[in-house]
């Protein structure tokens, strides 16, 4: 059983999830403010928190700050509505291993808990656009180089997310092992959440105005 | 004191730079409110007194104390009168011991503690004129007269000029209030009222709340209500649409974003009937969209898990694909590839160069 802590500042939609996720997943607390779930993280110390992106008193990225230096086990799936590219891309820098729309269904919900709880990243097809975006082709410069830019095999993986395709269907397409596609993923996951690239900034603060 | 008679206009609420002053001046003498804001302009030269004039009418119409707004038609007058030529000094000096002096008048010619805050810049207004006369009486000290000048004009217009600026920002806190008012009526309460009437036809609900939620969405994150400006909002048009139509969920990602114009329209009605296809025909219950928008080109790929099919096992009946996808995609200058077998879903594909015509 994975131990899942569920935080989201709507009753309705925790019910929802509740109800839903499947038998491999244990809900063990809920928490509807960034205040309630640090410490509530901090005790039952779970596999997986699934964490809203907007809380009222702060982003999902305050909980994960405050929590994440004492319980570096505690791996964070970010859950939300929201289309703002920036608050996704924040929450993912701030150590979140996946972003996954409220719309996804309970099965993939169950899917992609068991996947982050194992150490994966989990991208939606809207996060992989987000990244994509944030990753324009061309001009990586400085020391470092790996870090700011996608190589042509993560491109490609992201962009197959972003159409739809599961990761055994990119593995067939691309003639890779699932692992090999999972691998691709959790390095884009790192790019993005160490780059200190400064396009991502630039690129966030174009979206604000556009 | 007497009363001061009610100025016979108003200040315009709705045709104002400043607090809409002008404005109301304007409409009572029927003539074009930029000339009298170029009268007050061309005062504003004289030494300031148009800016001072706009001050005394501004608090005159905004119903505050009429007595400040004599005070300030004085300084007004001084201002032009000193501009024009007249030694401004003992204007000034003896207008601010006049002006402090009624003030202190009206708390009942008593200097009394707890007169209220009246007192204070009345006698700070009689100080400083007396101060302005002895200098330019004596002639002594160049910095005592402007000095006080400033420090007197500085304790009487700060408040107001702090509050101008407080009620202007209060009036655009309302019309931004306003306008969030009525867009949540005209979208949100209307689609609540509609969701209660169709409550039984589970397919339009959803359909309902998914269209909702783009709009909003698009309000919030994107270029607005209203017809779609970008490709990116057509796209979500175009997909809401289907959703609505057929019951069968869109998800939508995108990377990039460009203007809409005539050849990304047609690539947008090409994704409209492949989306539409694919609801219509695959039996899957969601359609994954990604759209991709480079430099030198944009794509839509439209993907379902359905029941695929055999392209060459299709009938005429279904010209959609032929003749809605690949020939509009082909006469816009641009390319689409379907992907389909039988069990393993579709997959539609659509470039349009950037800047075809």
């Amino acid at each position: 059983m994975i131990r899942v802590v569920l935080v989201d500042d709507h009753e309705l939609f925790r019910a929802g999830v509740r109800g839903e996720l499947g038998d491999r997943v244990e809900i063990v607390g809920e928490a509807g403010s960034v205040a309630e779930a640090v410490p509530l993280i901090h005790d039952l110390d779970p596999d997986v928190v699934l964490l809203d992106v907007h809380l009222p008193d702060g982003g999902g990225e305050a909980v994960i700050a405050a929590v994440s230096q004492e319980r570096p086990g505690v791996k964070f799936l970010a859950l939300s509505v929201s289309d703002a590219a920036e608050d996704v891309i924040g929450v993912i820098r701030a150590g979140a291993r996946g972003y996954v729309t409220k719309t996804i269904s309970s099965e993939e919900l169950t899917d992609a808990v068991a996947r982050v709880s194992e150490g994966d990243a989990v991208f939606s097809p809207r996060l992989a656009g987000f990244v994509l975006d944030a990753f324009r082709a061309g001009d990586p410069v400085g020391p470092d180089a790996e870090l700011e830019t996608l190589t042509p095999r993560e491109r490609e993986v992201l962009q197959l997310i972003a159409r739809g395709y599961r990761y055994k269907e990119i593995a067939a397409r691309l003639h890779l092992s699932i692992k090999t596609v999972e691998a691709h993923v959790s390095s884009v996951l790192r790019k993005l959440q160490l780059s200190s690239r400064h396009e991502l900034t630039r690129w966030a603060h174009e979206r604000r105005l556009i | 004191m007497t009363q001061i008679p009610a100025l016979p206009f108003e200040r315009s609420e709705s045709d104002r730079v400043v607090a809409g002053v002008c404005a109301g001046i304007a409409r009572e003498l029927r003539v074009d409110p930029t000339l009298v804001r170029l009268v007050l302009a061309l005062l504003t030269l004289a030494g300031g007194a148009g800016i001072l004039l706009y001050f005394a009418l501004w608090v005159w119409t905004g119903g505050r104390h009429p007595v400040y707004a004599v005070l300030i038609l004085g300084l007004a007058t001084m201002t032009l009168l000193g501009a024009l030529g007249v030694p401004w000094t003992i204007f000034i000096g003896a207008g601010l011991m006049v002006a402090g002096l009624v003030l202190l008048a009206r708390r009942g010619a008593s200097l009394r503690p707890g007169g209220g805050s009246l007192g204070i810049p009345g006698i700070a207004l009689a100080v400083a004129g007396a101060v302005v006369l002895l200098d330019h009486i004596g002639s002594s000290n160049a910095f005592v007269g402007p000095g006080a000048l400033a420090g007197a004009l500085a304790l009487v217009l700060g408040p107001w000029v702090w509050q101008l600026a407080k009620e202007r920002n209060e009036r655009i806190r309302l019309a931004e209030r306003a306008e969030i008012a009525a867009r949540i009526h005209d979208s949100v309460l209307q689609t609540l009222a509609l969701v209660q009437r169709h409550a039984a036809d589970e397919q339009r609900v959803r359909g309902l709340a998914r269209r909702q939620e783009r709009e909003l969405r698009r309000w919030l994150y994107g270029s607005g209500y209203g017809d779609a400006q970008t490709f990116e909002d057509a796209l979500a048009d175009a997909a809401a649409d289907v959703e609505e139509a057929h019951g069968t969920r869109i998800e939508l990602a995108s990377a990039g974003n460009a203007p809409l114009d005539e050849p990304l329209t047609q690539l947008v009605l090409a994704a409209r009937e492949a989306m539409a296809n694919a609801a219509k025909h695959s039996t899957a219950d969601e359609i994954a969209v990604y759209a991709e928008a480079r430099p030198d080109s944009v794509s839509v790929f439209v993907r379902d898990r359905g029941v695929g099919f055999d392209r060459s096992a299709i009938g005429d009946d279904r010209r959609g694909i032929s003749e809605s996808i690949e020939a509009r995609m082909k006469r816009a200058g641009g390319s689409a590839t379907v992907a389909s077998s039988p069990g393993q879903g579709t997959e539609v594909e659509l470039t349009m160069p950037r800047g075809a015509a």
